[in-house]
């Protein structure tokens, strides 16, 4: 689609990805940081695709295939811990889990 | 000439001797060492003499024997060329029997003296060391290889003075004697250094070639000196300092703390006279400027007769033999200083180093014989050293007193025993002594260059009267009067056994035959044989004296002996007189002064060691305590702590809290990536020639350089900017002259981001 | 409405590689906006939820939409990959964790020092997209026109991923293992037995996290146990200090 122009994808996916920080950032439910966290890392996957249509470069296609499996391992990951986490303290609040202080 | 010879042999046995008796030692029990360690000594000995066979028979009189252990050079850095090498010449022959045969001796009577010690093993070992740094000194062939045994014997003898350690006092005796010594060794050093600065060599060989690389010491100068004097003065430190002259001496009086073969070995036979050796070996130095020699002269003859007052009054009976060996190596320098009546530069020309080093064999023999029968007595006395509890001591100890008495004969200077003959050669020598003055000389230099030789001689011959009293003195309060000790020690007393007294009696033969190998020629051609050999080395032709000048001087010196012989007979006889005692009562101060040294120690003390002690205190309480421990050391630990304390801060848990971290670091990192990319792109050089003026802009390195967009503007003005381009380079000519500002902007088109320059430029 | 984005590049094949055409108003253009629109506000709308699952609804429309755009960007196999993985697999997953967790947030947003983040993260994230925005607004145009015929489809990546990057590739397969093996072990339930074979005194499930963070089964729980003190940790007295080292 050369008629649109790079930068609208680009935009986009700038929003997105200002949308998803301000999530990650904001929320008090854990479950919801992490899916800011995915918002994050499609906003990422979709300025890759739009600069690998820009330059006809199909390598960008495995970066974001890499991304998305990595996203997919760090989900599962993550939210295994809130279950964990959630098993001893009764609490999916972002504000209670500061342990690791000095 | 040369020819080779193994003569590593002679060092490699002892050193070999000495590494068993260390390490094994206890293991192979005392007789087997003790046979182990006096064999490797006669082994080495007896191959020494083969070698002085070789020599003297096979070589012409210049021959020497060479030995090189590697065949590659020992030390090759730039132009430094040493070889770990050994020879043999006429001179070294002479050191080296002296070293290994009344080393060897010594090592006999050790066993019997040592006997009864728990380290007996260890001393051998040490002792065998000493032996083989020893043979190294004497044996090397360079500079550099003396050093290296030059600093053997010094440890060695750190080692030997203290060698009963746990008492505190004989432990500070050793180490005094290595401090004082470093201070020669200083000298030593810096006289080396100079030598190869100067002469391009360390080698003797190489430095003994007439005209050859010796006359690099005479060429160059400094302060219009030729640094052969500078070399020759520090040789001289160095030398007063393993010899034991003014002012390098005080460590030998306190080196009688180690066990007395020690001090015979060491102190009497062979290191001290290290000193005298090297000022012979370098006497191609010393010859470039007598005026060296003059001073070496002048401080043997001072340090002979101070040393000799000081014996006066000792009570201790080592301490006496100990300012006696200052005394004769005083009068050794004085031989070895004394200019016989030449011209520099005359090929014959030399100093009276025979008569100094004839010397030091024959004070080798007496000297070490007193002081192992000066062991034999304190043997006897259950290691009482104090004269004034000894007396009359003739009955019990008949081989200790009739050898002791050949060897204050000899060490008086009474013919015909060894001393008489060597100490005369001195005196003729030193008497007849003019150092030649420089050419444009005062009256002043003039007088001294003629008569200090005899000024010298009155010296020496109210030391040697001096040598002759004090001797006598010990005589007479050890072996005859009455006792005047304890009973229990009384008791106790006994004559040693053969092995100490074996040796007591091959000294004195020695001290009674060596004397006739340095007879006058005056009597008949030929019979100074000592001369004679060591000639091709000094290149002087052995003194013809006419029979009359020998017998005036002969007499005078036997005259001057006898009198202090007999002074001290009438004085001590029979035990300490009345004179003496009056005497002593009647100048308290006197007395005191002299016997405590004339308080030389205390004012060293004051004078170099209290400040040396300051400073040391004042630098390591403020500058390393403070400054580097505190400030440093702890200061760092400490700031890391506190920085870590702030920064600890921002961990508080909040994971959210990181992620804003993250945000901002992301930021800030693209935000100086944009801001690199033109980073001094724009600094500019402006050159002018007339009103041409060609901008070259730096331009940024690396690709991001290739898409960097340039403009100017020629008159300071931002409006009027050039179009851009992706050269930095721009030209322009102005209509007019004076000053003019230009404008570079760097522009990235990637990044949107641009940086400016400006230069004033000044047309004519 | 993918077949029918699918269908669009055909009939614009007329207009394409005209440089003049590019940033002018077209139908691939006006159907890109809608998309792009309902993907914002899906974002907008998952960040600002206060339940959960209501959340994980709006996200997954998001993903939609952006597969979507992925198809308008030739990347067709990413764009069914992107419905497969994320709208299928990892948004099921959250459903699941969100309906074992569910609660309502009384206070849904975290508002803690607001005035001081607020302004830096504005500043931070707007500085990071006006970057991106005028970064590639200058770049060269690298219109090449129709991208070949393989271009995003399955079998190019595949020979990208088994040719060039297939270091890459088994890595990533190592680390979609391990991930399974972690979040296994992260999240089973704990059982006293399994972790010493001391079984004495237990108390469950305090509300102390783990003493023995060394122990990777997550807090066994079992806070004291006598004679065996804390194995590695040395003596833990007082146990209500919990791993604060």
């Amino acid at each position: 689609m050369n008629q649109i122009p790079l930068s609208d994808f680009l935009l986009v996916s700038g929003v997105l990805f200002a949308l998803g920080i301000v999530g990650a950032l904001l929320r008090r439910n854990v479950l919801i940081v992490l899916m800011s966290v995915e918002l994050m890392l499609n906003a990422a996957n979709l300025a890759l695709v739009a600069f690998a249509r820009s330059y006809h470069d199909g390598r960008a296609h495995a970066f974001a295939l890499i991304v998305m499996a990595i996203a997919a391992a760090e989900a599962a990951v993550g939210l295994a811990i809130v279950v964990g986490i959630f098993r001893s303290r009764r609490s999916v609040n972002v504000d209670e889990l500061t342990l690791m202080k000095h | 000439m040369t020819q080779s010879y193994p003569l590593h042999l002679i060092p490699l046995l002892p050193f070999i001797g000495a590494a068993i008796a260390l390490l094994f030692g206890k293991k192979l029990g005392k007789q087997l060492i003790g046979i182990l360690s006096s064999g490797v000594v006669l082994l080495a000995a007896a191959i020494a003499t083969m070698a002085v066979y070789r020599l003297g028979t096979e070589l012409p009189p210049a021959g020497r024997l060479v030995d090189s252990f590697f065949t590659a050079p020992w030390i090759k850095a730039g132009d430094l060329e040493v070889g770990a090498s050994l020879m043999l010449d006429h001179l070294s022959a002479v050191m080296v029997l002296v070293v290994t045969w009344i080393g060897f001796l010594i090592h006999i009577y050790s066993t019997a003296y040592m006997e009864h010690d728990e380290g007996f093993t260890k001393f051998f070992g040490f002792l065998n060391l000493f032996m083989g740094s020893m043979l190294i000194l004497v044996l090397g062939d360079s500079l550099l290889v003396t050093f290296v045994g030059w600093e053997g014997v010094g440890l060695c003898s750190y080692l030997l003075i203290g060698f009963w350690f746990d008492k505190e006092a004989y432990a500070y005796a050793g180490r005094k004697a290595f401090v004082v010594n470093r201070v020669g060794d200083f000298g030593f050093l810096i006289a080396i250094f100079l030598v190869f600065g100067a002469a391009g060599t360390l080698n003797y060989a190489a430095l003994d070639v007439p005209g050859g690389a010796a006359q690099g010491l005479a060429q160059h100068h400094w302060l219009n000196q030729p640094i052969a004097l500078f070399v020759g003065l520090f040789i001289l430190v160095g030398a007063t300092g393993k010899s034991a002259q003014i002012p390098l001496y005080v460590w030998l009086p306190d080196a009688m703390a180690g066990p007395t073969p020690v001090s015979a070995l060491i102190h009497a036979a062979t290191m001290v006279t290290a000193g005298v050796y090297v000022v012979a070996r370098m006497h191609v130095v010393f010859q470039i400027a007598p005026v060296t020699l003059a001073v070496v002269a002048v401080v043997g003859a001072l340090t002979a007769l101070f040393a000799a007052t000081i014996g006066f009054a000792q009570k201790d009976l080592k301490k006496v033999l100990a300012y006696s060996t200052i005394s004769q190596l005083g009068f050794m320098f004085v031989g070895v200083g004394s200019w016989m009546q030449h011209q520099i530069g005359d090929p014959h020309a030399s100093s009276n180093y025979q008569a100094g080093i004839f010397h030091l064999v024959t004070h080798a023999f007496f000297k070490a014989g007193l002081f192992l029968g000066a062991g034999s007595v304190m043997h006897a006395m259950g290691g009482e050293g104090d004269v004034t509890r000894m007396g009359g001591l003739k009955k019990y100890l008949p081989h200790t007193r009739w050898t002791f008495l050949i060897y204050c004969l000899a060490i008086a200077g009474i013919p015909p025993f060894a001393g008489f003959w060597s100490k005369d050669a001195i005196l003729a020598g030193a008497f007849a002594a003019q150092w030649p003055p420089d050419p444009n000389a005062g009256g002043l230099e003039l007088f001294f260059a003629h008569h200090l030789g005899h000024l010298l001689y009155g010296v020496l011959l109210v030391a040697a009267t001096c040598t002759a009293f004090y001797m006598f003195r010990l005589y007479y309060l050890v072996f005859e009067g009455e006792f005047r000790g304890t009973d229990e020690q009384l008791h106790h007393i006994h004559e040693s056994p053969p092995a100490m007294t074996g040796v007591l009696w091959a000294l004195a033969l020695g001290t009674i035959g060596v004397g006739f190998l340095g007879m006058p020629n005056a009597f008949h051609h030929g019979l100074d044989v000592f001369g004679e050999w060591l000639e091709p080395i000094v290149r002087e032709q052995p003194r013809e004296e006419d029979v009359k000048h020998f017998v005036i001087f002969a007499a005078v010196a036997t005259g001057a002996a006898l009198f202090g012989i007999l002074s001290a007979r009438a004085l001590y006889r029979n035990g300490f007189s009345e004179t003496v005692k009056s005497f002593v009562a009647k100048f308290p101060g006197l007395y005191k002064l002299v016997l405590n040294k004339y308080k030389i120690d205390e004012l060293y003390d004051a004078l170099i060691v209290k400040p040396l002690r300051w400073i040391a205190v004042v630098l390591w309480r403020a500058f390393d305590m403070l400054i580097i421990d505190g400030l440093f050391v702890n200061g760092v630990g400490v700031l890391a702590t506190s920085v870590g304390k702030l920064v600890r801060y921002v961990q508080n848990g909040d994971p959210q809290r990181y992620l804003v971290g993250i945000l901002v670091g992301a930021a800030v990192m693209v935000w100086m990536a944009a801001n690199w990319t033109v980073k001094g792109a724009s600094d500019f050089v402006p050159k002018a020639e007339q009103r041409t003026v060609t901008v070259s802009a730096h331009g940024a390195a690396g690709s991001s350089g290739q898409r960097l967009q340039y403009r100017v503007s020629w008159d300071g003005d931002e409006k009027k900017f050039s179009s851009s381009q992706t050269s930095p380079i721009f030209q322009h000519t102005y209509d007019s002259g004076g000053k003019k500002k230009i404008l570079v902007e760097a522009f990235d088109p990637r990044w949107g981001t641009k940086s400016r320059e400006s230069h004033t430029v000044t047309l004519p | 409405m993918l077949a029918l984005l699918a269908a669009a590049p055909d009939s614009a094949k007329a207009a394409l590689a005209d440089p003049k055409t590019i940033g002018a108003f077209s139908a691939p253009r006006g159907a890109f906006a809608i998309i792009a629109v309902l993907a914002i506000v899906g974002a907008a709308m998952t960040i600002t939820r206060r339940n959960p699952i209501s959340a994980v609804m709006w996200l997954v429309g998001t993903f939609f939409c952006l597969a979507g755009t992925y198809a308008l960007l030739s990347a067709h196999f990413l764009a069914a990959l992107q419905v497969l993985v994320y709208a299928g697999a990892i948004m099921t997953l959250f459903v699941f964790v969100v309906m074992v967790l569910n609660r309502d947030e009384p206070e849904p947003y975290n508002f803690r020092n607001i005035w001081t983040r607020a302004p830096i993260i504005v500043v931070a994230v707007g500085y990071l997209i006006y970057r991106l925005w005028t970064h590639t607004a200058t770049l060269e145009p690298v219109h090449r026109g129709e991208p070949p015929a393989e271009f995003g489809t399955l079998a190019q990546i595949g020979t990208i991923l088994f040719t060039d990057y297939l270091f890459v590739f088994e890595a990533v397969s190592i680390l979609l293992l391990i991930a399974v093996i972690a979040a296994v072990v992260v999240a089973r339930t704990m059982r006293p037995e399994v972790t010493h074979p001391e079984p004495t005194e237990e108390q469950n499930l305090g509300s102390e996290l783990a003493n023995e963070p060394g122990h990777g089964v997550g807090g066994p729980a079992t806070v004291e146990r006598a004679g065996h003190g804390h194995g590695g940790h040395g003596d833990d007295h007082g146990h209500g200090h919990g791993g604060g080292h």
